[in-house]
Parts: structure tokens; sequence; C-alpha cells
């Protein structure tokens, strides 16, 4: 019993010109039997802060309570929203307070920091940030993931461009994983607006 | 820091003379567990665990019915969690008027059926007459119960139409044969079986059949993860098989069920509301 594959999962951010997509797949599933069809994996911890968990689906749902409550209290005293690079250390320390008993979950965080300048990184399960310039990947499909993203990815991509990108890498390397899959769920987010699209991808 | 060693401790006096117990005088206090009576913690469950384990990732079903025999299968491959191939064959002809459909090791299925086909040609050679398909799922089957125990993974179905009408049954790597009208293999059977059982009338005709057949092996990809790719059906009748579809599920899902395009709308207005 492999227990980061036991609901499945594909998580992947990609950085454009002042802007970012978050994409996740949106099975739920135990083993090989798929429960559900509609899973939120990505959550917005504010307008220019969002964060996808790929993993067990327990420590994904929890995991998040406890980051909105942490930022809702930042929030209180700070009186304004988290920095991108200061969420990914909060993220962080709580995941090292689990050192001996983790959360089984890997984050990908994504968001707009000063200047409108874009932000991604990726952790392990105990908090071991991974910054990157131009994408990150999470789950079960992870490998297929980064050769696609690989193939694919150009710097500067306007967000119509960075949004197909994303989508064609996120459904190719789905397709190949038995364990995630079943439509597609994608946020591209620029200073202005945040688009959220549904993806039809294959569900089988 | 004192280590925590409560998880040493056994509710079993240590068998042997009494001077040994001294030793568990520091620890035989707290309540403890009982620990397993092997030598090998970690893995002496892993054996029971992998008995049950659904070792065949595929969806595989046959039936009999008035106009003969319907057998239908996905076509994808899986490596544990890998999908190696969506365009795999798994019903295997066998001859013209005999099908085998494939489920558990690639490799083992291939090659016995295509040796159950020469077996098959070679009777017919030394009798005049085509073989019947009650004989040729026991020559399988007698030929795999002599390589029983050896780790081949063979989960197939032999259908076919001879003297006696149609025919169906199923065979093992264990060396079991089953006859049967309804038989589905497969980590999706389960789910092949549900719409199966449901939507079966043995007066079907070959449209409702191959349709039912279609579906059944449609829900089976959508709920399992190890099976997927393309739904191919064939029909088995007095004179030989024909492969009447092979349609891909991921195209099929939105066949049975369309995606009223006003819901994509309303999403992205809700959206861009934010």
């Amino acid at each position: 019993l492999q227990i980061f594959e036991y609901n499945g999962s594909a998580v992947v951010a990609m950085v454009g010109k002042n802007c970012f997509a978050i994409a996740s797949d949106r099975r739920l599933g135990v083993q090989l039997q798929t429960i559900a069809t509609d899973f939120q994996r990505i959550s917005k911890i504010h307008d220019r802060v969002f964060i996808a968990l790929s993993g067990l689906a327990t420590d994904v749902q929890t995991l998040y309570q406890r980051l909105v409550f942490r930022h809702k209290l930042y929030q209180l005293r700070e009186e304004r929203d988290m920095k991108p690079e200061t969420f990914a250390s909060l993220v962080s320390a709580i995941l090292y307070e689990k050192r001996f008993g983790p959360y089984l979950c890997q984050p990908v965080i994504a968001g707009l920091g000063e200047d409108d300048k874009p932000f991604i990184c990726t952790m392990d399960s105990i908090g071991a940030k991974e910054l990157a310039k131009d994408f990150v990947v999470s789950g079960t499909a992870s490998e297929s993931l980064y050769g696609a993203c690989e193939a694919m990815y150009k710097p500067d991509m306007e967000a119509e461009e960075l949004f197909e990108t994303i989508s064609q890498a996120l459904l190719s390397s789905v397709d190949r994983d038995c364990l995630s899959g079943w439509g597609g769920h994608v946020y591209v987010v620029t200073p202005t607006e945040i688009k959220e699209r549904i993806l039809k991808g294959r569900m089988d | 820091m004192k280590l925590d060693t409560s998880g040493f401790e056994t509710s079993m006096p240590t068998i042997g003379f009494g001077s040994s117990n001294d030793m568990l005088d520091g620890f035989s206090t707290v309540p403890s567990f009982d620990l397993p009576r092997t030598t090998d913690f970690d893995g002496f469950q892993k054996e029971a665990v992998q008995m049950v384990k659904p070792a065949k990732g595929t969806t595989t079903l046959a039936f009999i019915f008035k106009e003969g025999v319907m057998v239908a299968a996905d076509s994808r491959a899986s490596m544990g969690g890998y999908i190696s191939s969506q365009s795999v064959k798994k019903i295997i002809e066998i001859n013209p008027y005999m099908l085998g459909t494939m489920a558990g090791g690639a490799a083992d299925c291939q090659f016995w059926h295509r040796n159950l086909g020469i077996k098959c040609r070679l009777h017919e050679l030394a009798n005049k007459r085509r073989i019947s398909v009650s004989g040729a799922s026991k020559l399988l089957a007698n030929m795999l119960y002599s390589y029983r125990g050896m780790g081949l993974s063979v989960g197939t179905m032999i259908a076919g139409w001879d003297e006696t009408g149609p025919g169906l049954y199923y065979v093992d790597n264990e060396g079991g044969r089953l006859k049967g009208d309804r038989f589905s293999v497969g980590s999706g059977s389960p789910y092949a079986y549900g719409v199966l059982d449901s939507g079966y009338k043995f007066d079907m005709s070959v449209e409702e059949a191959s349709e039912l057949a279609r579906r059944s092996i449609y829900h089976a990809t959508f709920r399992d993860g190890a099976s997927g790719g393309v739904a191919s059906v064939y029909h088995v009748g007095p004179n030989g098989w024909k492969k009447l579809s092979g349609d891909d599920v991921g195209e099929l899902h939105y066949h049975y069920y369309p995606v009223p395009p006003s819901t994509a709308e309303q999403v992205m207005e809700e959206a861009a509301a934010e």
C-alpha cells in the first residue's frame, strides 16, 4: 500500500508574463476505484495566492483548513494579505512541525508578489521548499507532468497561451496515469482577474 | 531523553529458567500489545495481502444470448499506476469461430491462446471436424493446471459456436474451468457486472446486446482506474465471429452524458465577477 498513491492526484503550476496558472485533476479515488470526479484540490488563500495540495485527500482538506485559519489570523493582525513568499514559508513551517508524523501531502503554491511578479514553489511532505522559475509539479502523475511541461513550456507567455499550455500538459500527463484525471480544473491569475475553467478530459 | 521501550513488551512470559526473568524487571509493568509470533514483523502479512490484491487490471466480459455470444473488453495495459498502453488487443482470435479474452499477464495470455489455436487446428486435422468449445477450453485448462503455482497469470474466457450452439467457458491460471452464461473478468468486473446483470435478457437482438456490452465496459472504465482506452465488442454467431465496434471510451462518455453548453459559461461568469 503506497500511501501517496491511495487517492491519486495531479497538480501543476506554471509562470507566465505577469501572470500564473495553477491546474489540478478532479479525481478522488480509493486505490483503483473512482469515488468522485469533482474533488477540489486547488484553493484560494486570497486573491493573489493559491495553493494546490496533492496526496492523501483527508490531509489535503485538513491542511487547507489549517492554512486558511492561519492566514485569517495574519490578516487580522497585520491588516493586509500575505505575500506568496511568506505564505510558502508558513506552509513549510507547519509541515515541519509534524516532522515525525507528517501530513501526507505535497503542496504547490502559486502567487503574484510585489510588482505583480509571479511566484511558484512546491514542497515535499515535510516542508522542503523548491522554488522554480518556470513550472512545478506534484502528485502521482508527476513524472509524466515533468516531461510534458519541459517539452511545452516557453517563458513569458500571456494568459491565454499559458492556459492552453498548462491544460495540454495536464491532460496529456494524466492520460498516462491510472490514478488521476477524470477532468481538469485550471485557474489563470493575472493582476486584474482570476479565470477559473473546467477542462473536458478523458473519463477513463 | 529516555527512550520509550513500551513497544518491546509482550504479555508472553519468557520461556526458560526462572533466573532469566530478572531481565524483564524494568519493562514488564506497563500494559502492552501482543506481538505476532514471527521473526519477520514487517513482511509476514504481505503474502496474505498479495493474495487478495486485484492483480488483473482490466475489464473483459462475455455473455450468451439468443443470437450467440457477445464478447467485449477494454484496451488498457497498466504497470502499477503507469498506463503503458491504451491500445492493447484483449480479444484474441483463436480461430474463425472461437475467441479468447485476455486478463492478467499479457505475454501469458497471448502465448497460451496461440498455443491453444495450434492445438485446435491439430485436432481438426486429426479428427476431420472442428473442436468443440468445451474441448478447447478443457485443453487450455489442463495445460494451465500443469503450470500451477509457477506464477502464470491468466484469467480468460473462451467463447465460440460449435455443433451444440453457443458456448462460453471461464478458464484461469489456477486450472479452474467453469461453464456459464455470463462472465466478467478483471479489476473492473464488479462495475461491469452491475450494468450487465441489470440489463441482461436472453431474448435480445444483436444490436441491443452489443449496446449492453459496450455500456458495461464503458461504466467499468469510468469507475476503475486500471481499465480504459477503447471498448471493443465482438459477436460470435453460427458463421463465426465478427467485430462489431471499437469505440474510444473518452468520447463514449460525452456521447452518453453530453455536457450542456450553458454550465461552462456560468462558471466563467462567476470567476470574472470576482
